[in-house]
């Protein structure tokens, strides 16, 4: 004896709707992994040719196996070029960046998110309207003010102004974390005896993890590969970032007419390596909280 | 010892017209079981978190033990609060979640360890210890929420519908078990509510409120037989009160459908009047007898232990409990009688209890 009804039975008696594999859906499946190809080898290329370029001797401006494997590049940036100062501030002023952000923006976030106050409308949107200004339109006033206030070839001016430029994009960004974190929970931890501030790192920022790690990530990326600010902050040699001593390296090295292929691959890499160490040290965190950052959009 | 006051106490959401607590005025007994009972938006969440330090209030008082809380932080003020949520840390274990409040009182390893296990087997959640609340079902972080309450032994348990998340059979369970466990601590308890049957089983007294005012307070029997205004009347009662108009004829009351009862003693009389018969008060007879008032049944509602009969008296419609064994067929001809003592009597345009 059935169970299903003769209505359920009807419906069910209609056999599922399979698409055949057809000539057409085949040439499609075909373009679209041609496309896909295409796109992984335009993306791929660049770095496949920095990183068989920079152990290859006599490295050119195409893609081939190095005609002999060799660290020489590696050696000569850092033996006749002073790259190790550069690498040593960079990672410093990145790092540094990363700090002084996540800290402000965590609280700032937390502020907007959390804290009633009068025109917090205003001061929400006025934050974002910042971001929406050129960078290029505030170099003069940036440079006239740190100069004035004794900032310039200083480590200080560098986070400082990095930290500046990333902080109102980063500001909304964890505002919308914390509005995602429910109010219970803090609560629930001032009832059981924490202050609101010891709350706050306790339990409402664990919980915002990922959306610290996503704040942590670009700010250290734009600090790492920043150029205009660093050109207008920077003229002494011994404060200068990767990517100054990138360009004045290339440039001493041959510059255009005879360009030094293995010594821009060789920098080429130590730019990219501690970019891609940081993407998967907190790739996880980064996807959760990039996920979760576009799902109210 | 904790007893606690709230003494006129106001509250106005500055996002919403009228206020969401007016003049409220309870006092809680040292050991005591209330629910705060009322529909959506009426107040009662709003004055439970006041009493937590989470809403300041507008004006009014709350004490505790006879002191003052209102300018106190909410960590101050020695309460537990179990959320609708739970609110558990979600990057905590289970045992790290039940400690965390002996962690903050700076409590030592040994002393949490053994106050976690001593409330783990309470609430029989040993085996949940080691998990993350993400791996726990709603029955499972509702107990979680409870121990971590109970642990710190607070002066006051607040619970805001902290059973409304679970399924029906789950939630009759945990309304025994949690009565039984209120009754073995002695903490005094506020326990607040929309569903007047977790109302009417749990509570010592039940205090409702509708739209940000204290509608009556006493106790389940008080309030479900001496409902102090219609509102009360009509949102206690499964099915509620049936209301009826009526008026004062020949020192009888008349009700709308022509049904003549004996009138109770009211204390004023009003223009225009209200009779409330809840569904047990009324008898249901097949056979005529001296007194009865002849009704047409509409429906029967079988329930198991008991039917709901639903008969017609002129246009208006009654809800009359009876038997299991009693289910006349629509159309039948029955005969009501009222039993006078349980008839309530409103004024129709202020809604107050006159009997």
């Amino acid at each position: 004896m059935s169970v299903i009804g003769p209505q359920a039975q009807t419906q069910l008696a209609v056999p599922p709707r399979v698409r055949p594999l057809e000539g057409g859906s085949r040439l499609e499946w075909l373009l679209m992994n041609v496309a896909f190809v295409f796109v992984a080898v335009f993306f791929l290329a660049p770095f496949v040719w920095l990183f068989t370029a920079a152990f290859d001797a006599h490295a050119e401006a195409y893609i081939r196996w190095p005609s002999q494997l060799t660290v020489d590049n590696f050696i000569q940036i850092f033996s006749r070029y002073a790259f190790a100062t550069a690498l040593g501030n960079s990672v410093f002023v990145a790092v540094s960046t990363m700090l002084l952000t996540v800290f402000c923006v965590s609280l700032a976030g937390y502020s907007l998110s959390r804290i009633e106050f009068r025109r917090k409308s205003w001061i929400t949107y006025a934050v974002l309207l910042l971001q929406t200004m050129p960078l290029s339109a505030t170099m003069v006033p940036i440079y006239g003010l740190t100069r004035e206030l004794g900032l310039r070839n200083s480590y200080l001016g560098l986070i400082l102004v990095h930290s500046a430029i990333e902080l109102p994009f980063l500001v909304w960004l964890m505002k919308g974390f914390f509005d995602s974190v429910p109010r219970h929970l803090e609560e629930a931890a001032w009832l059981d005896g924490r202050s609101k501030l010891r709350a706050l790192f306790e339990i409402v920022l664990p919980v915002a993890r990922p959306g610290i790690a996503v704040a942590a990530g670009l700010s250290f990326l734009s600090a790492w590969a920043e150029v205009l600010m660093v050109l207008i902050l920077v003229d002494q040699q011994s404060m200068k970032t990767i990517p100054l001593a990138f360009y004045e390296t290339f440039r001493s090295a041959g510059g255009y007419t005879e360009v030094q292929y293995g010594l821009v691959a060789a920098m080429g890499v130590l730019y990219v390596l501690p970019v891609m160490a940081v993407f998967f040290a907190t790739r996880r965190l980064m996807v959760r909280g990039l996920m979760s950052s576009t799902r109210g959009l | 010892m904790s007893r606690v006051e709230y003494d006129d106490v106001w509250k106005k959401f500055p996002t919403r017209d009228a206020p969401a607590v007016q003049g409220l005025t309870l006092d809680v007994a040292d050991g005591e079981f209330l629910v705060l009972l009322g529909p959506s938006g009426c107040g009662k969440t709003t004055a439970l978190r006041m009493l937590a330090g989470l809403e300041q209030l507008d004006r009014g008082d709350i004490r505790i033990d006879g002191k003052s809380v209102v300018t106190l932080e909410p960590k101050d003020r020695d309460v537990a609060l179990v959320f609708q949520s739970y609110a558990l840390y979600p990057h905590m274990s289970v045992r790290d979640n039940i400690q965390y409040p002996l962690r903050v009182r700076k409590q030592s390893a040994g002393t949490r360890a053994s106050r976690v296990d001593r409330v783990a087997k309470l609430l029989r959640i040993e085996h949940l210890l080691p998990r993350r609340p993400a791996q726990l079902s709603g029955g499972e972080q509702q107990r979680v929420a409870l121990a971590r309450a109970i642990v710190r032994e607070p002066r006051v348990f607040l619970m805001d519908e902290p059973l409304s998340n679970l399924d029906a059979k789950l939630r009759t369970h945990t309304r025994t078990e949690l009565k039984a466990l209120q009754q073995q601590l002695g903490v005094t308890t506020i326990f607040v509510t929309h569903d007047q049957a977790e109302a009417m089983t749990m509570a010592d007294r039940i205090a409702v409120l509708d739209a940000g005012r204290l509608q009556q307070l006493g106790t389940p029997d008080t309030v479900y037989q001496r409902p102090a205004n219609l509102f009360v009347a009509q949102f206690i009662g499964s099915p509620p009160m049936n209301i009826v108009a009526a008026r004062h004829e020949n020192g009888s009351l008349l009700l709308e459908g022509g049904w003549r009862i004996e009138a109770p003693r009211i204390a004023k009389d009003a223009a225009e009047l209200r009779a409330g018969l809840r569904p047990e008060a009324i008898e249901l007879d097949m056979v005529a007898r001296e007194g009865a008032q002849p009704a047409e049944v509409l429906v029967s509602e079988p329930l198991g232990s008991e039917v709901i009969v639903n008969v017609k008296l002129g246009d208006v419609l009654l809800k009359v409990r009876t038997g299991p064994d009693v289910r006349p067929d629509p159309g039948t001809r029955v005969f009501l009688r009222a039993q006078p003592a349980a008839v309530r009597v409103f004024d129709a345009s202020s809604g107050a209890a006159l009997n």
